[in-house]
């Protein structure tokens, strides 16, 4: 077989496969972008399901015609019977069951990311937690330092803690882009979003804090969460000073429970 | 949770038997069967005061399921195989060919085993619906008493018309006896069509009772008529009638692919090889027309409510369609495959297989347009590098607009296929011939063009609007095909022939694209029903009987593609023995067959080695 | 021939084995039976209560306007100085003692509507079995009161009291044909939607129906609708589950006017 590899069947097909994945992999991620249309990685799956017909497709072409299948067959046939070839028989049979073994363990070892699944943000709370051996009712609860000392105290001491403690993950400017967000994901809360502590007691804010990730319950895929329970680092009465930050800080009014008269929950 | 309270759905979970993932449901399921067949009900005995009964090891619900997957599949092949045997009856009559008389008593022949056996599921149907759901099958039979007598009594009729169909063949071969002969095929296939619109009636209503009957309508109260001719009664009739056909092709040509594989003469590879093609023509055929039928059923059922649509096309069903999808496109891929491997055959047909593969661009494309999932499948991490489960650019593939216009180009594409395999050997004589192929041209651009305009363009507008635009883009499609297919008639009217086409001179690996075909079509007959009657949910007749059994959930895609592979496989293997059968009566008649052989000049390599046999 | 049979196997049994490969790939989601209670007729308060807790914060769906915020009287707490809902239950309607007070306002929402609140509330009974609201009105007794709820009441209203137990389910008789003029605004209010999603501005609940038009396509509000589950709009994620999926019940011409109009909202 004299043919240049482009020339021949089997040649073309591999030129073919090859091209049709990296169009799959990365032409449809990258291409489009340079035109101005939003693109993003395409997913394993449907690189794989994309691949699996073009393979079909390959498959047909070669074989629709009697003398094209041939052509196709003989180096395969060559490299398997020949025993000139057997340097490169060799090496095939040790590589390819190699790669399926390897794809194989690929696909079958663990990982640290979690099954995929519908993730709950914001969770409905318990009725009552038990914080630090104490039960405390959630419902109907409010931060009782916005009726005892100073507030200007409770927002410096909670800008403390929430420098020392909270800055790295949600930011110095609460909007969940810290030093670390980018290693999280889900990534940490923004608090300025008005989809997060705005729409919340808190109650809720303090359950969150003190419980942490590993306090989430099942719909909110606590295995995500790289939250830290804080309720073993931090008194009560600090996650309440945090929580008044929070919500002094942003200027968000918390949502709060049944008053007379109050305006609308979402601010 | 407190002693004494309860919650149902506890009790619903599928028991650790429902629920394999490994290939051992199969063979499980098959033993369980054959015990079945072995043992009939003494296995499902009834506790007194349930509703239920129960089945060893597979559960009530999918002993049941396989036995009316199994039954309907021998159904579907009974009643699909009289209509085009009749038709191809005819052909041979009026056109004085021998050939296609030779090959309906050949369809026919495959019909009488096949019959009986779908006696047999029918009643193994029964039998366990008495034992395992005694109370639904006692409320069902209140209401349809009289069909079932009718029934019955249609079923008797239609076994001695075949009877008299298959064994009068030779006798009443000649002139007016000739006439009766076929009539009787006829009256074959309209006891048939009324035995399956009846049963239909009865699963249709547990699927779309009247509007009129409720939790509280007692069965005695309910109108025979009414029941029977419920909202999607018409559109199942009509979508079946037609997946028969496809289906009795289908499983014809996977007949005649191991016919053609199994022979051992010329002769006999040539009549195979010509049989695989008529099944294959017969099945692609009416599978064009059957997605008219599927949108009428898929309207009725919206318009019947609305929330078992949504559960059916958007709900937890959604999935399936993607299945469907892929099913689909591995039926136009191999219907095309199978046209142009048999190319190589026909003389003449070089001139057209450099643009096989330009064609074969299309179809892959459209494949993988068509088959794009909307919500797709990945990991954590790359859900957070698309932003969503919606991929930006490729989400605009998973919509509506884009998968009509893939499935058009397909079908234009498979119909160009054919056409090309038809001019293959043909030289047109007429003088207007450069005319009629340039027209025939503008033709398929145009009708492209339009496919394609309709599909762009309905990215532009809100969805009400994009709805109707599906159907130009059909009427578009079936108008090119019907312009094109008559100019094409009267354009090779008394063509120069470049050449016999040489049956039976085919490579073994096209036979196999056969049978890929038959069972993709079996399969996806068994995902269509469990499509149909899943959308049902909880319910044995919707929102009238609750099912209370402990398998009232619906199960999901995996598990029942478990028990549709099964059911598959035990059709096959019982095809599979029927073929058997075939070929024990045929082998005499073949054998003294010494003429010289049509097919004439097969390469060696396509005989199979003398040791095979 | 072996040879072709065995290969022949081969083919059917790959094909097979693809489809359902490919069948099992893909996410797996089963379609569960609506959850029924399951009571005997002899069942004890304590079980009731407990029964009554699970569906007022969860599938109940209770907590939606009656946990927090004003859009109806929270039933945890004190209301307006009256006392916890068993106490005050029974002082509320002149004659009707504290049970049959919360049933009737369970199953008529509105015969009794406490001052200060408007008319939203669904009648339970479209979502809920007999026995479920039996179970509810036990536990809101239970919340500062005594509990006089036993078997009995819903072996009345149950009827089909069988050995060993009643089961019971939502009723779901379906309402034919349009039973009004099809004024998409009057619409929203008379099938309840109003009550959480308002047309223009703030909504109650869920999203407001301002721009929906815009974001949504007729299909995907119309699915939204009739399975609120199916997703969960921007922001209201944590609410999911919170809508009932009860819609499927509005006759369809009405049900197409809504949608209809949400989806000229543009």
């Amino acid at each position: 077989m004299n043919t240049k590899p482009w020339k021949h069947p089997l040649g073309q097909a591999a030129i073919v496969v090859v091209l049709a994945y990296v169009l799959f992999e990365w032409g449809i991620w990258l291409l489009p972008p340079l035109f101005g249309v939003a693109s993003a990685p395409v997913p394993a799956t449907v690189v794989l399901q994309y691949m699996g017909t073009v393979v079909v497709g390959v498959l047909i072409w070669v074989s629709d015609s009697e003398e094209r299948w041939k052509q196709f067959k003989a180096p395969i046939h060559r490299v398997m019977v020949d025993p000139r070839q057997k340097v490169l028989r060799t090496a095939l049979m040790v590589t390819i069951p190699l790669l399926v073994a390897f794809m194989t363990f690929d696909r079958v070892r663990p990982t640290v990311s979690a099954p995929a699944a519908l993730r709950s943000v914001h969770p409905a709370p318990p009725g009552q937690i038990d914080f630090r051996g104490e039960t405390m009712v959630l419902n109907g609860l409010e931060n009782p330092l916005r009726h005892e000392g100073d507030l200007e105290e409770h927002y410096e001491e909670g800008k403390r803690i929430y420098v020392q403690n909270c800055m790295p993950c949600h930011g110095d400017a609460l909007d969940g882009q810290g030093h670390f967000a980018s290693a999280f994901n889900p990534a940490p809360l923004s608090f300025q979003d008005p989809g997060t502590i705005v729409q919340l007691t808190e109650s809720f804010v303090f359950w969150r804090i003190a419980k942490g990730g590993p306090g989430l319950p099942r719909e909110a895929t606590p295995w995500d969460s790289a939250m830290p329970a804080w309720e073993d680092l931090l008194t009560a009465e600090e996650i309440w000073q945090v929580t008044i930050y929070l919500y002094e800080q942003t200027g968000w009014e918390p949502r709060t429970w049944e008053e007379e008269g109050a305006e609308g929950e979402e601010h | 949770m407190l002693p004494g309270v309860e919650i149902t759905s506890e009790r619903n979970v599928p028991k650790p038997g429902m629920t394999w993932r490994s290939g051992a449901g199969p063979i499980l399921l098959l033993g369980a069967l054959v015990l079945l067949v072995m043992a009939e009900p003494a296995f499902a005995q009834v506790p007194a005061g349930r509703d239920y009964g129960d089945f060893p090891v597979i559960g009530g619900r999918a002993a049941v399921w396989v036995a009316a997957q199994v039954h309907l599949l021998f159904a579907a092949f009974v009643l699909g195989v009289p209509m085009f045997a009749v038709v191809t009856e005819a052909i041979g009559m009026f056109g004085g060919d021998e050939r296609y008389d030779k090959l309906s008593k050949e369809f026919t022949r495959l019909l009488l085993v096949a019959y009986s056996a779908t006696a047999i599921w029918g009643g193994i149907l029964l039998f366990l619906l008495v034992t395992i759901y005694p109370t639904l099958f006692s409320y069902l039979a209140q209401i349809f008493n009289l069909s079932m007598w009718i029934y019955v009594g249609l079923f008797f009729f239609e076994s001695f018309t075949l009877y008299l169909y298959y064994y009068g063949w030779d006798r009443w071969k000649k002139g007016r006896a000739k006439w009766f002969h076929w009539g009787l095929g006829i009256a074959l296939n309209v006891w048939g069509t009324i035995v399956m619109f009846i049963a239909n009636g009865w699963l249709t209503y547990m699927m779309s009772p009247p509007a009129d009957v409720t939790v509280d309508t007692a069965p005695q109260m309910v109108q025979l008529w009414s029941a029977l001719t419920n909202a999607t009664w018409m559109p199942i009739n009509i979508h079946r009638l037609i997946a028969n056909v496809v289906f009795g092709g289908a499983v014809v040509g996977a007949y005649a692919a191991y016919r053609f594989l199994a022979a051992k003469s010329d002769e006999e590879r040539a009549h195979y090889d010509w049989m695989g093609y008529v099944g294959n023509m017969i099945a692609i055929g009416a599978l064009i027309v059957l997605p008219f039928a599927g949108y009428w059923l898929g309207r009725e059922i919206y318009e019947f409510n609305q929330q078992m649509g949504i559960t059916m096309m958007g709900g937890f069903m959604s999935w399936l369609w993607i299945i469907q999808a892929f099913l689909i496109g591995i039926l136009f891929l191999a219907g095309n495959y199978y046209l142009w491997v048999g190319m190589g055959r026909i003389p003449g047909a070089e001139r057209f297989m450099p643009y096989t593969k330009y064609m074969l661009a299309v179809l892959i494309v459209g494949v993988i347009v068509w088959a794009t999932p909307n919500t797709m499948i990945a990991s954590r991490e790359e859900f957070a590098a698309m932003g969503g489960t919606h991929h930006p650019f490729l989400s605009v593939l998973g919509l509506m607009s884009g998968k009509n216009t893939a499935v058009n180009f397909m079908i234009l594409t498979t119909f160009l296929s054919f056409l090309l395999y038809r001019r293959a050997n043909k030289e047109p004589v007429v003088p207007w011939a450069r005319t009629g192929t340039i027209v025939q041209g503008a033709i398929f651009v145009v009708a492209s063009a339009i496919v394609l305009f309709y599909g762009i363009y309905g990215y532009m507008v809100p969805t009400l609007v994009r709805i109707g635009f599906s159907v130009y883009q059909v009427l578009t499609v079936l108008a090119c095909i019907i312009g094109v297919i008559t100019i094409d008639l009267l354009m090779l009217r008394g063509a120069t022939s470049r050449g016999e086409i040489q049956w039976g001179r085919m490579p073994q690996r096209s036979q196999y694209a056969l049978f890929i075909l038959a069972v993709t079509f079996t399969w996806l007959m068994g995902l269509m029903g469990f499509a149909r009657s899943g959308i049902r949910q909880h319910w044995h007749v919707f929102e009238v009987i609750r099912d209370t059994s402990p398998w009232a959930a619906t199960p999901a895609l995996g598990y029942s593609s478990v028990v549709i592979s099964a059911c598959v496989l035990i059709f096959f293997g019982l095809v599979a023995f029927i073929f058997w059968l075939g070929s024990l009566a045929e082998k005499p008649v073949i054998s003294s067959a010494g003429r010289a052989s049509a097919a004439g000049g097969i390469q060696s390599e396509l005989q199979p080695a003398p040791s095979e046999g | 021939m072996l040879k072709t049979n065995l290969s022949i196997l081969a083919v059917v049994i790959g094909c097979l084995g693809v489809f359902t490969w490919v069948a099992n790939a893909i996410p797996q989601i089963q379609s569960d039976v609506p959850e029924d209670l399951v009571l005997s007729d002899d069942v004890t308060p304590e079980e009731l209560i407990a029964a009554g807790e699970e569906l007022y914060n969860g599938g109940g769906g209770c907590t939606a306007c009656h946990g927090l915020g004003e859009r109806a009287p929270n039933l945890l707490t004190d209301h307006a100085g009256t006392g916890l809902i068993g106490e005050r239950c029974a002082n509320r309607v002149a004659g009707e003692d504290c049970k049959q007070y919360l049933h009737t306002s369970m199953v008529d929402p509105n015969a009794y509507l406490v001052e200060g609140f408007a008319p939203i509330m669904l009648d339970a009974s479209r979502t809920l079995s007999s026995v479920q609201i039996w179970a509810l009105v036990a536990y809101l007794q239970s919340l500062g009161g005594e509990v006089t709820v036993s078997g009995a009441d819903f072996a009345d209203d149950g009827g089909a009291a069988a050995a060993g137990g009643v089961v019971a389910s939502a009723p779901a008789a379906p309402v034919l044909g349009p039973t009004g003029p099809l004024d998409p605004e009057e619409l929203l209010t008379r099938h309840t939607c109003a009550t959480c999603h308002a047309v223009t501005g703030q909504s109650p609940l869920g999203p407001s129906y301002e721009g929906m038009g815009s974001r949504l396509t007729a299909d995907e509000i119309r699915t939204s609708i009739l399975d609120p589950t199916a997703s969960a709009a921007e922001g209201f994620e944590a609410m999911l589950g919170i809508m009932p999926p009860i819609f499927g019940n509005i006759p369809a011409a009405e049900l197409e006017a809504i949608v209809q109009f949400i989806a000229s909202q543009r």
